[in-house]
């Protein structure tokens, strides 16, 4: 809202220079967000709020700046010259939905000849931003920008049978506004007709046929009051965002209109126009003003600061609020109607504390009755996950949960995706079902800038459509792995990254976080190349994927390197409670070691010797160790050479060596017979 | 039987023979056993049998036998001396050489600023709550005073999935979560993800963080507010950092406030700032006493409690902090970008 400071004048006599005011309105709430010189006057560009229409003119800002500088308010009065006829003979008005239009008044005014606006005018016109047009269009303008009464005049001759009818559009009716836009109407719009047809959407814009033009001599001024849903909602609907809806759909005065008629029909005057006698005023419910009672008690409990009664009624009264008293410090308020925030106690206190300056309430830390105890496992874990990633070299980021729902069809994750129904594009159109699409293009950014390595990890949200349709949210993990991970040094090669780095950085996330270790299956997954894929299971439940990015995928976002990727459903994870951690004796006593190495059919995989070797149960076994493995050379097709180390250990005394045989004797029995290993 | 100087002679030679394959400090151990060994070693053994000569041939086996004493621990000085010493392979040539480093990943500025944000309020005593980001119009708007077809919620522009279901447009939905399921007192803060429907620009994105506080006790008061805010942004900007507070205007919240700090960039000096736009501060967060009726849609009784709110953007502050000119950095993840923040 554009603010003139000599348009202020016109109300209140200002004695802070323009260039001092800005200070002042932010002190009261009314944040300036621009100063600027227009014409010679300073304009102000104030943000109001959508509770606040009475700052949508200049009136209520100069109340605003009265109660705020104790100033008394001018109020001027509005001459009419008036013609013999009443406006009843010249109009017939007919309010047939009194719901949606509360009130409305009009005038008729005669003879106006129509020109360009004087030049006071035009400058007031300039000061708000607007094009002055002609007179009339201006003092309508200036009107509404003044009380913010938005306010229609209609050419009176071009008005059907002179007749004024306020009701719901019909099926199929149709206007063309003032822009020159065709609108199809529906009856849930409140319309201004004449004996045949709509000539203005009522609050919103006029019609075309029905509008001021140079010819124009007998002119019908609108002053009225519509309901907000129902002009909100029809503005939303046709796309229509005008002075006078924005002013509407926040609330007008009920009682500016007749005020907002005389003022526009006084003005006409110095253009040849003579008035109709008698104020047209349709209200047939009559709004009583509401009433809101305030304690002074209650102001300093909210506020923390005594306020003197003295400030709190000469306030109050200068905003326009009439206290009644009821009993010491106990008053019933009496609301004004332009005022349509105010309603409650509390939206009297805001008013005393936004008048008594937010700078003088102290400052008090908050007092603590009692402390929780610290809970929130899952921002704990999820830390603790972060750090252990970050010191694996991982670099953490951050990607839109809006997702393209084109591309992310290529992973086939499985999930129903959520459709937006108003995207902003077709390219964010969906929410992410994977954390892993961001991360490839993260990736793919990368390279195309200098990288030649990319480790990277993001901690968020995938949202789907549960099977009974409920929304889902779940929290996952995604990581990915590509490129150079060690640089090249004076002291050592590069290192590419590798799938064990990956799997290591998994197992280790595991063990830090302190849940039993994860097994991995085997298993192809519509990411990955297949082959190159396991399933991470814990509790023989699935928890996520890891493996290597099938081409298809990297190709479809041009990403050339070959990349490593792993995702794990945290949420199901953090339910679990992790073990509790307790001290474990250091040994005392020396351990033995044995080296086994032994041949086995290359379809055994390691996980079925660790399951073997688990299941056995060995006696001291503190752990073993795969320590060598290779293939081909001089080994027989399709045969693994595998090299373990056990560890074994007595708790409370020195192993026999015999023992340690024995257990050795054991482990070999049993692998010979399950997996048909052959000792090299 | 040889004369004790001639086993001298035969044990100089061991101990040369010794000495020579001598390559660490256990195999030493062994010379020094050997020679020294309180029982049997070679030494000990030669003075008993000094011992044992007569008067006249004492004297000079005696001077023999301590030279060659001496003679021993100089060798097992020596040999000692050399075992420990390094390596020719294992020292430097060139001590200047860059060494060698492992690379710690860095977190997402995002995440650091909110821990940072966490850690202040944790400190006094709040807990971290959470809430899902898929919302109803209930609790993003009804419950919190946004009346249906209300101009106040324009200004909070939204991505809606359906009739009933659309993405929160920050994180105060979890302030109904929390009051409809834990009675006061309460004081906890929300960090999380918002969506709004904004077309990109330098400082709005459809999608950034918020983080809400909230504290609901009895006799809660405006100066409660006034002073953890002005503790918390102290705690984050540092003690000498100006701030102010202006009427504002929030649905769920009255009294509302705004907060805005000096501008970090210009401190108000520079009336063409591209940071503060001349105005000499940048606003930061929202706050607010709890408006009535927000305590009314989770019963709880207004005249019995009162509370305070405030919601700040992390990335807008978080860009003021680090002097980030572009909201859109935090979601490019670029590595160049990123990696400067593993400098915490």
């Amino acid at each position: 809202m554009n603010i003139s400071y000599d348009w202020l004048k016109e109300y209140i006599d200002l004695n802070v220079p323009p260039e001092e005011l800005a200070k002042y309105f932010d002190q009261i709430g009314l944040m300036v967000e621009s100063t600027r010189e227009v014409n010679g006057q300073t304009v102000y560009e104030i943000e109001t709020y959508a509770n606040r229409p009475d700052t949508l003119g200049h009136l209520g800002i100069a109340r605003e700046l009265a109660t705020l500088f104790g100033l008394p308010l001018k109020m001027p009065g509005w001459q009419l010259s008036e013609l013999e006829q009443s406006t009843f003979d010249l109009i017939d008005i007919q309010v047939l939905d009194s719901q949606l239009c509360p009130r409305y008044c009009g005038l008729v005014v005669r003879g106006v000849t129509v020109g360009p606006s004087p030049e006071w005018l035009k400058k007031r016109i300039e000061a708000i931003g607007l094009r002055p047009i002609n007179n009339i269009v201006d003092i309508g303008n200036y009107v509404c920008f003044s009380l913010g009464q938005p306010l229609h005049t209609f050419d009176l001759n071009r008005l059907k049978e002179a007749r004024i009818i306020v009701r719901r559009a019909r099926k199929g009716e149709f206007i063309r506004t003032l822009e020159g836009q065709l609108v199809e109407l529906t009856p849930d719009m409140l319309v201004i007709a004449d004996d045949s047809k709509p000539v203005a959407l009522a609050g919103i814009i006029g019609g075309e046929e029905s509008g001021i033009t140079e010819k124009t001599t007998d002119v019908f001024i609108e002053s009225a009051n519509f309901d907000p849903v129902s002009i909100r909602l029809t503005a939303k609907k046709l796309g229509l965002s005008t002075d006078a809806s924005y002013r509407f759909e926040r609330g007008v005065d009920i009682n500016a209109a007749p005020l907002g008629a005389r003022m526009a029909a006084s003005l006409l005057g110095q253009f040849g126009g003579k008035v109709s006698r008698g104020l047209l005023d349709v209200y047939p419910n009559q709004r009583k003003p509401r009433s809101v009672p305030l304690r002074l008690k209650r102001i300093s409990e909210l506020l923390g600061i005594e306020i003197p009664e003295e400030f709190v009624t000469r306030t109050l009264t200068s905003l326009g609020l009439k206290l009644n008293e009821q009993k010491p410090g106990v008053w019933v308020a009496e609301i004004p109607s332009f005022r349509v925030d105010l309603e409650r106690e509390a939206d009297l206190i805001e008013e005393i504390a936004r008048f008594f300056g937010y700078d003088r309430i102290p400052s008090e830390v908050t007092p603590t009755r009692s402390f929780e105890l610290p809970g929130n496992q899952e921002q704990d874990c999820l830390w603790l996950l972060k750090e252990t990633l970050l010191h694996y070299g991982f670099d953490e980021v951050i990607n839109f949960s809006l997702a393209d729902p084109e591309k992310e069809k290529i992973w086939q994750t499985g999930y129903q995706p959520i459709e937006l129904r108003n995207p902003i594009s077709s390219r964010t159109s969906i929410l992410r079902t994977s954390l892993l699409p961001g991360l490839v293009e993260n990736a793919v950014w990368n390279y195309n800038r200098e990288a030649n390595g990319v480790h990277i990890f993001e901690t968020g949200k995938v949202y789907f459509w549960e099977a009974d349709g409920q929304q889902g949210e779940e929290l996952h993990l995604g990581l990915l792995t590509s490129g150079l991970k060690e640089q090249k040094s004076w002291a050592q090669p590069a290192r590419e990254t590798d799938y064990f780095s990956l799997k290591g950085a998994i197992e280790d996330l595991f063990f830090y976080l302190g849940y039993e270790a994860p097994a991995f299956e085997p298993e192809d997954h519509s990411f990955f190349e297949s082959g190159q894929s396991v399933k991470i299971l814990t509790k023989n439940e699935t928890a996520g994927y890891l493996g290597l990015l099938k081409p298809e995928i990297r190709k479809a976002y041009e990403l050339e390197k070959l990349a490593y990727a792993c995702e794990l459903n945290l949420a199901d994870l953090f339910d679990r409670q992790p073990r509790a951690f307790v001290f474990a004796p250091v040994p005392r006593y020396p351990g033995m070691v044995r080296d086994l190495s032994f041949l086995v059919e290359a379809q055994v995989n390691f996980q079925a010797i660790d399951v073997q070797l688990k299941k056995l149960n060995v006696p001291y076994l503190e752990r073993f160790e795969i320590y060598d493995r290779f293939e081909g050379g001089s080994l027989p097709a399709g045969q693994i050479s595998y090299s373990v180390r056990f560890f074994f250990r007595h708790e409370s005394r020195t192993l026999l060596a015999e023992e340690v045989e024995r257990a050795m004797l054991n482990i070999i029995s049993h692998l010979k017979s399950t997996l048909k290993i052959q000792l090299r | 039987m040889s004369s004790l100087p001639e086993k001298i002679e035969q044990y100089r030679q061991v101990l040369n023979d010794l000495a020579a394959k001598t390559k660490n400090i256990k195999e030493l151990e062994e010379v020094k056993q050997a020679f020294l060994g309180r029982k049997n070693g070679h030494l000990t053994l030669l003075f008993e049998e000094l011992k044992q000569l007569p008067p006249e041939e004492k004297r000079a086996a005696g001077i023999a036998l301590n030279n060659f004493k001496m003679e021993v621990q100089k060798t097992l000085a020596e040999l000692e001396e050399q075992c420990l010493r390094p390596r020719a392979e294992k020292t430097v040539s060139d001590l200047t050489l860059p060494g060698k480093r492992i690379y710690w990943g860095a977190p997402h500025p995002l995440t650091l600023f909110q821990r940072k944000i966490e850690k202040i309020f944790v400190s006094m005593g709040f807990s971290v709550e959470d809430g899902p980001e898929i919302e109803t119009d209930y609790y993003n708007f009804e419950a919190l005073n946004f009346p249906p077809y209300h101009p106040a919620r324009d200004s909070w522009d939204t991505l809606y999935i359906n009739d009933k279901l659309l993405l929160r447009t920050h994180t105060s939905p979890v302030q109904i979560r929390v009051m409809e399921k834990k009675k006061p007192p309460i004081r906890i803060i929300i960090p999380g993800k918002v969506y709004r429907r904004e077309t990109a620009d330098p400082t709005h994105l459809p999608m950034f963080h918020q983080v809400e506080g909230l504290v609901v006790d009895r006799g809660i008061t405006f100066a409660h507010l006034k002073g953890t805010l002005e503790y918390f942004i102290k705690a984050l900007f540092g003690e000498k950092v100006k701030l102010r507070f202006r009427p504002s205007f929030f649905p769920f919240t009255e009294p509302s406030a705004e907060v805005d700090i000096e501008c970090l960039a210009c401190h108000g000096q520079d009336s063409q700032c591209r940071v503060c736009g001349g105005t000499g501060w940048k606003e930061i967060l929202g706050a607010g006493l709890v408006d009535p009726q927000v305590f009314k849609n989770v019963n709880i009784d207004p005249e019995k409690y009162s509370g305070w709110a405030f919601g700040l953007g992390i990335d807008r502050t978080a860009m003021l902090a680090y002097e980030i000119p572009e909201m859109r950095y935090f979601y490019e993840n670029d590595l160049r970008f990123l990696r400067q923040f593993n400098r915490r």
